[in-house]
């Protein structure tokens, strides 16, 4: 049992008040409609079961006698719908959490959610990496000695990274500043896509700081490793919290779970809600689409979109939807003439981040997201935009169509 | 920067009322938000659109029944609105259906008649409007059919049980059976939606109409539990029914409610086609006052909560259901969200409850206190709608629905009214919603 | 009229009586034992859930705490599977006497307690819902035990060894001939039959309404005066020890976690009418006070039912000094013979819950007296049906038996894990048709939603087997709503409120119970 030292909370204690919520429950099933896992899997009971229905039997101090909550993906979908406000995925998570430390992580865990040591292996060796990563008996061996399913989607390391230009980069002095949390995604894999944020920024008028900074420590938390990913989070916090001492100052991310980990999910997961510098930060953190849409209903945001004449399909990710400010890219989107936008009401794609990377669970996360897929597919649209990078690999790997970033049109749009 | 949004008018609150007023306001061209903590009754609820059943004897004419309300009951919701307003929102309502997500998909029925609705227990339960996947189930005399009663049940749902429900429509005087299939599901907890999902799917449609059919005598109609498709609903039916012979019907039972999910499907996609948004996991955990008006609401968002400035709100918070009005452990009731005044609540030393279960409870009809045209009492801008309303003790009366979506619609009729006379005014400018 | 003939009669199904029906069949005695309703539906049934350490009492009477800790001991041994060993705290609140404690660690010396001081620091680590202004805290070896579990055991156990159990039998006269109660009458409270049950001893173990039965059997001064007591029941575990206040015994000063739930508990009201279950609302608040000063935040927890129990506080109105009886302080036991000069009559009554096996051992070793017959007393040592690995109970062990059959078991009860093959066998077994009694058997319908989602599952699972037809399966789920309305009402507050109007929706709403024809 160990004692993180900034949060000063032990790894077993499920914080009080996400207990507590379980007493909300009036057994409705509403969130059992919306799991994306356990429609599609008898082996995952559900939220309703996993979450405020087992917790009544869990001990602290007796050993965890169920597995089937680690079938949970922790969409967070299930906290999202319950009308009541119980903490569903929080309780889940904890309860993994505990199944974890009870027996041991797999080296596979120990390794996938570490995307900075990966991005700093696989960089400068890109080719070679990739290759490897698109190779079957690589992925067979992968699999066979990491639980890392072979079909699972990978992403191509870009061979450079976001923070090398943005370092090179100089925002124009307007004053008006803006902070860029970029997240492992932008850094190791799409750093173009850090790029048009930057522009999109600056062509609206602001004048973009990157700070040093590293993972948030999702995939850890996740995959049940709470002390590691506290300590990750902490350490980010540190180095962003520095940058938004006055009011006006905000941070923006474009990676939307890894937002929704500064702004929330370390404080009610992790249990760091009195953190004051992670408080600071999770306070000012801005998904990108959340920021201009704002802009836009202040009149702020410029306008002069060209036409994009292309039909899209529009996933608004779980974790986005986590956020809980409805989908800001579908309003943004609606501005570009000449873009027809679908919205996809399925609500999961299945992979969760790291979820569907583990070949115990790939099968699973193929079928949660097949709702998705199928929609996809009968839109119609030759494209799709999604806000995280993980889903956006998942649709991608799953329906052949590319899938970009909602700010990848509003870039074209502007010509940039 | 603050998070601060600006609208026209905010709706608290997806239910029926909420969803109806967020769509309806849309559509009269206002920027609306529809905040909500979670989704409302309608996955829950049997996605019938009951107007009246009970007053208190049972009621057959709903139309007529709802006039003598309306004049008997002044504190009665329906009181508020009016008969005319609900005819019209049932009217909207079945057109939203129309052109809705679920292609052919319609209600049926109106405030001529209540059709009578055999429950999962076997009890007749009076409805005005209803989708027609139960149209086959009336057995009100002059109903769809007097044909024999086949309720059909797959042991796996434990939501259902048919023999128990046919026994109890014999006992109503409804000519009935049951038949139970041992169908292999995987999964020993399976809900009505979990099955619904199975429907979708034809290859499996066909191997249950083939394992059915043996069991099918004569020209009778045939029950299942509301488990018809959970994407088609109108092409699921339409093929069970071809593939059976027979007339096929719903039987609304425990939640989670499939064709309530459709009902929320609807309102939702009108109110997104209407250009609304829709804002899950927005609780609103407070509000500003300026004057005799609501200025703007704080909803809980990841990270910092979002304040939602509006000329105004719309609570359709649902009541003591959704915690919304709340009796706390030393025995306050008071409204939560906007700290609105509340009327019906037995005083400090009268009974709250009695000791009997199915009598009517002292506090079931309390609700925020509104003035005539649904107003919040001493708020201006604040509109009240659906089971937050005082007034009705609507699952007796069965008129939960009923009152959701005429008081829905009534609000935002009362935000355009009053819009419109605002922008009627010289020197103004701003759009007309 | 059909007549049974016995060694010995028990009137009462509580836990004295099952015991002693338990204990008299080890014996090798015929026995007969009925209740009045279903068994444990007394005090037994209604009681505060906790295996006492001894530590309530090692100040205040010495003896009973003795009397505690043996039985402690030994129903940890025979009832294993009945019993969780969550352990104890007494605690030193605020509004305590702060020099109580150590005359409490005194006493526990002295009764022999197992008693240890810890720090509140350490007592928080383990509850940190605890009040965190504690001062002392003393660990004793509390425990809970399931009293239905318990008491169906014991009449299984003697079942198996030839006794007849009858419950919703009540005795409506004693039989006496001459200066010899000779058995009882009884009627079968759900068809209005009676049976005549001859007996060479007749015990009279009906708790709090063990005067009635004196009187029936025309015994005087038998008096029990009640003393009702409330107790709440939140719906989930805020501590996993018993946590009690240290000072002198009074009301609201004991938190037991048991099941899934844990218990604030109790009062102390005079009543003449044992039968007398009112709920005052200023009991309720004081409880819901006394929570609080416990686990701060109490009142925002979601309290899920209220019950009351009567405890049967025996007086006797015959000069004491008259009397020869086994006095222990705790319990009373009257030899009838001794008392009044009237044979094969024994009452037994006060005593707690945690003691009942010893006053049953009491009991039939007096009545084997009368009979002439010594025989020895083995309930100390043999294990009670269920119980025989000696393995005590824990909290997970539903959640972990479903998990194992994720997909086979069917959940009926989600709250309290209740399976389809549990409740057609509870069913098949008790051939009762009334859901209430499968409620205490098995906790049907006893989590948070009270029975809303799993009421009609059971009443077309009911109404499924043995052919029982629809009116009975409708009252069966009328009756039960009307029953858990009684313990739900006076304690509506916050979060139970939410799912009392879900459940109205569901029952009059989408059921539409209310109108099912009649
Ligand atoms: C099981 C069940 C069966 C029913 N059966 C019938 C029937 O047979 N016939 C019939 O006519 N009616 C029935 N009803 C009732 C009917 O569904 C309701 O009366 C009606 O839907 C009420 O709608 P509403 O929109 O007012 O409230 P709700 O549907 O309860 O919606 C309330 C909404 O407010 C939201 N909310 C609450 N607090 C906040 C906050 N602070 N911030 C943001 N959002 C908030 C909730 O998340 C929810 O989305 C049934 C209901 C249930 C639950
Ligand atoms: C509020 C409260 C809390 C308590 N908490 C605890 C605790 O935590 N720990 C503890 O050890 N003790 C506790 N006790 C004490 C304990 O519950 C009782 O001492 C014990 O249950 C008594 O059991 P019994 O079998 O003697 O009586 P009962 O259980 O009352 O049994 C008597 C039976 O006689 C039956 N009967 C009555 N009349 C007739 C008739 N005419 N014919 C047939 N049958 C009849 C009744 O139906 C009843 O079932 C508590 C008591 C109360 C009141
Ligand atoms: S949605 Fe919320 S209240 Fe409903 S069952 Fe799930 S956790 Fe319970
Ligand atoms: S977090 Fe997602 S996968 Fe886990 S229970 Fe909730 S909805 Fe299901």
């Amino acid at each position: 049992m160990s004692t993180e030292a900034g949060s000063g909370l032990r790894d077993d204690e499920l914080p009080g008040l996400l207990r507590g919520s379980l007493d909300h429950c009036v057994k409705c099933t509403i969130c059992e409609t919306a799991c994306p896992v356990s429609n599609v899997t008898p082996l995952f009971p559900g939220p309703k079961y996993c979450g405020p229905q087992a917790e009544r039997y869990r001990v602290a101090d007796e050993p965890s006698v169920e597995w089937s909550v680690d079938y949970c993906s922790g969409c967070g979908i299930c906290t999202q719908v319950c009308p009541q406000g119980v903490k569903i995925a929080e309780i889940n998570a904890q309860a993994r959490n505990k199944i974890k430390r009870e027996h041991g992580v797999a080296l596979r865990d120990r390794i996938i959610t570490r995307p900075t040591v990966l991005g700093r292996l696989g960089t400068p060796v890109a080719p070679v990496a990739n290759l490897s990563l698109r190779l079957r008996p690589a992925r067979i061996l992968a699999e066979k000695l990491l639980g890392v399913h072979r079909e699972a989607p990978a992403p191509r390391f870009a061979g450079r990274r976001f923070s090398r230009w943005a370092k090179r980069h100089t925002s124009p002095r307007t004053g008006r500043k803006v902070v860029y949390f970029h997240g492992c995604g932008t850094e190791y894999y799409e750093p173009w896509e850090g790029e048009k944020v930057v522009a999109l920024l600056e062509h609206n008028g602001f004048e973009v700081e990157v700070p040093k900074q590293d993972c948030c420590g999702l995939p850890l938390q996740s995959s049940g490793l709470f002390d590691d990913a506290r300590r990750t989070v902490l350490r980010l916090a540190r180095a962003l919290a520095p940058f938004v001492r006055d009011d006006d100052t905000i941070i923006v991310g474009n990676a939307t779970s890894c937002t929704l980990m500064l702004k929330r999910e370390a404080r009610e997961i992790l249990g760091l809600a009195d953190d004051p510098a992670l408080k600071r930060v999770s306070e000012r953190t801005w998904d990108i689409c959340e920021l201009l849409l704002d802009l836009h209903d202040r009149g702020e945001l410029r306008t002069d979109f060209r036409p994009v004449n292309e039909t899209i399909a529009y996933h608004a990710p779980c974790q986005q939807q986590g956020h809980f400010i409805g989908k800001p890219a579908l309003d943004l989107l609606a501005l570009i003439p000449g873009l027809e936008v679908r919205e996809m009401t399925a609500r999961c794609c299945g992979v969760a981040g790291t979820y569907g990377l583990k070949a115990e669970k790939y099968e699973i996360a193929m079928k949660a997201g097949d709702a998705l897929f199928t929609q996809i597919r009968a839109s119609g649209a030759p494209s799709v935009a999604c806000d995280s990078e993980t889903c956006r690999w998942q649709i991608t790997h799953a329906t052949g169509r590319p899938s970009v970033h909602p700010i990848d049109y509003l870039h074209r749009a502007y010509g940039l | 920067m603050r998070r601060e949004l600006h609208f026209d008018a905010v709706v608290i609150g997806a239910g029926t009322a909420g969803l109806t007023a967020g769509a309806r306001l849309a559509e009269a061209g206002a920027r609306v938000a529809v905040l909500t903590k979670g989704v409302g009754s309608t996955h829950l609820a049997p996605g019938t659109v009951d107007v009246l059943g009970y007053a208190p004897e049972r009621v057959s004419e709903p139309g007529r029944a709802l006039e003598d309300l309306v004049r008997s009951r002044v504190d009665h919701p329906y009181a508020l609105v009016g008969r005319g307003c609900v005819v019209e929102a049932l009217q909207w309502f079945g057109e939203r259906v129309a052109a809705g997500p679920f292609p052919g998909y319609r209600y049926v029925g109106g405030l001529e008649r209540n059709h009578l609705l055999p429950t999962a227990i076997g009890a007749l339960r009076p409805s005005a409007l209803i989708p027609e996947t139960m149209a086959a189930g009336d057995c009100a005399a002059g109903g769809a059919s007097a044909a024999r009663v086949c309720v059909v049940g797959v042991r796996a749902l434990r939501d259902f049980h048919p023999a128990l429900c046919a026994a109890n429509l014999e006992r109503a005087g409804v000519d009935a059976r049951s038949v139970e299939l041992n169908l292999a599901l995987d999964r020993a907890d399976q809900n009505a939606l979990g099955v619904a999902r199975r429907f979708d799917d034809p290859g499996w449609r066909a191997w249950f109409c083939a394992e059915l059919s043996p069991h099918l005598r004569g020209e009778e109609r045939v029950g299942l539990p509301a488990m018809l498709g959970s994407t088609d609903p109108h092409g699921v039916w339409s093929d069970l029914g071809r593939r059976l012979g027979r007339p096929v019907f719903e039987i609304p039972t425990l939640p989670p409610s499939v064709p309530g999910m459709r009902l929320f499907e609807v309102l939702r996609s009108s109110l997104r086609a209407a250009g609304g948004r829709l804002i899950l996991g927005a609780e609103v955990v407070g509000a500003e006052r300026s004057g005799e008006r609501v200025s703007s609401v704080q909803a809980h968002a990841a990270g910092e909560e979002r304040r939602y400035l509006a000329r105004w709100v719309v609570l359709a918070t649902g009541g003591f259901a959704s915690g919304a009005i709340e009796l706390d452990s030393r025995w306050v009731t008071r409204e939560r969200v906007l700290g609105l005044p509340v009327r019906g609540a037995p005083g400090a030393d009268e009974p709250r409850f009695v000791s009997t279960y199915l009598d009517e409870q002292p506090l079931a009809r309390a609700g925020v206190a509104v003035t005539g045209d649904l107003r919040a009492e001493g708020v201006e801008n604040v509109l009240v709608a659906g089971a937050a309303l005082p007034g009705a003790a609507a699952w007796r009366e069965g008129s939960g629905e009923g009152i959701a979506l005429a008081t829905g619609f009534r609000a935002a009729e009362v935000v355009s009214e009053a819009e419109g006379a605002r922008a009627g005014q010289p020197g103004r400018s701003e759009a007309v919603v | 009229m059909v007549t049974l003939t016995t060694d010995v009669l028990v009137i009462g199904g509580g836990a004295t009586g099952a015991g002693v029906a338990w204990d008299a069949a080890l014996r090798g005695l015929e026995v007969v034992l009925v209740d009045r309703s279903d068994l444990a539906e007394g005090t037994s049934g209604r009681f505060h859930g906790l295996v006492h350490s001894g530590g309530r009492y090692a100040v205040k009477d010495p003896p009973a705490a003795e009397e505690c800790v043996v039985e402690n001991r030994v129903l940890r041994r025979i009832a294993a599977d009945n019993i969780e060993d969550t352990g104890g705290f007494f605690v030193t609140t605020p509004w305590d006497d702060a020099g109580y404690a150590d005359r409490f660690a005194d006493a526990c010396r002295a009764t022999g307690i197992d008693c240890e001081e810890i720090s509140p620091a350490q007592a928080l680590r383990e509850e940190p819902r605890l009040n965190p202004r504690v001062s002392r805290v003393f660990r004793v070896p509390d425990a809970n035990i399931d009293v239905w579990k318990t008491v169906w055991s014991l009449a299984r156990g003697a079942r198996e060894r030839g006794a007849h159990v009858m419950p919703y039998h009540a005795a409506v006269a004693v039989h006496r001939d001459g200066d010899e109660v000779t058995g009882a009458r009884v009627r079968d409270m759900r068809t209005g039959e009676e049976t005549d049950v001859r007996a060479r001893v007749t015990v009279n173990a009906a708790g709090a309404w063990a005067g009635q039965i004196a009187e029936l059997a025309g015994i005087e001064g038998v008096r029990i005066l009640p003393g009702r007591g409330i107790m709440i029941a939140m719906n989930h575990r805020l501590v996993n020890t018993v946590i009690n206040r240290c000072q002198m015994p009074t009301d609201g000063d004991i938190l037991v976690p048991i099941r899934t739930v844990s218990v604030i508990g109790t009062t102390d009201e005079h009543t003449d009418d044992p039968d007398d279950h009112t709920v005052l609302q200023s009991e309720v608040d004081a409880m819901l006070d006394d929570g609080e000063k416990l686990v701060p935040g109490f009142r925002q927890a979601r309290a899920l039912r209220v019950w009351t129990g009567v405890r049967p506080l025996f007086e006797d109105a015959k000069a004491a000094e008259t009397l020869t009886r086994d006095i222990t302080r705790s319990h009373a036991l009257l030899d009838h013979a001794q008392r009044d000069g009237v044979g094969g009559f024994l009452t037994i009554t006060g005593g707690k819950l945690t003691t009942f096996r010893l006053m049953a051992e009491h009991t039939v070793d007096a009545a084997c007296a009368q009979l002439g017959e010594p025989r020895a007393c083995t309930t100390a040592s043999e294990p009670l049906p269920g119980s025989e690995t000696q393995r005590s109970y824990r909290l997970g062990e539903r959640l972990e038996r479903k998990e194992a059959h994720l997909r086979e078991e069917q959940l009926i009860c989600e709250c309290e894990m209740v399976t389809r093959g549990a409740l057609e066998e509870a069913i098949r077994r008790s051939r009762t048709a009334n859901l209430d009694d499968i409620r205490r058997l098995l906790r049907l319908g006893m989590g948070p939603c009270q029975g809303g989602f799993c009421m009609y599952r059971a009443a077309g699972i009911l109404h499924g087997l043995d052919g029982l037809g629809a009116e009975e399966a409708n009252t069966a789920l009328l009756e039960f709503l009307q029953e858990r309305w009684k313990g739900i009402w006076p304690i509506l507050y916050g979060d139970q409120l939410r799912q009392v109007r879900l459940d109205d929706w569901i029952f009059q709403g989408v059921l539409d119970v209310a109108h099912l024809s009649a």
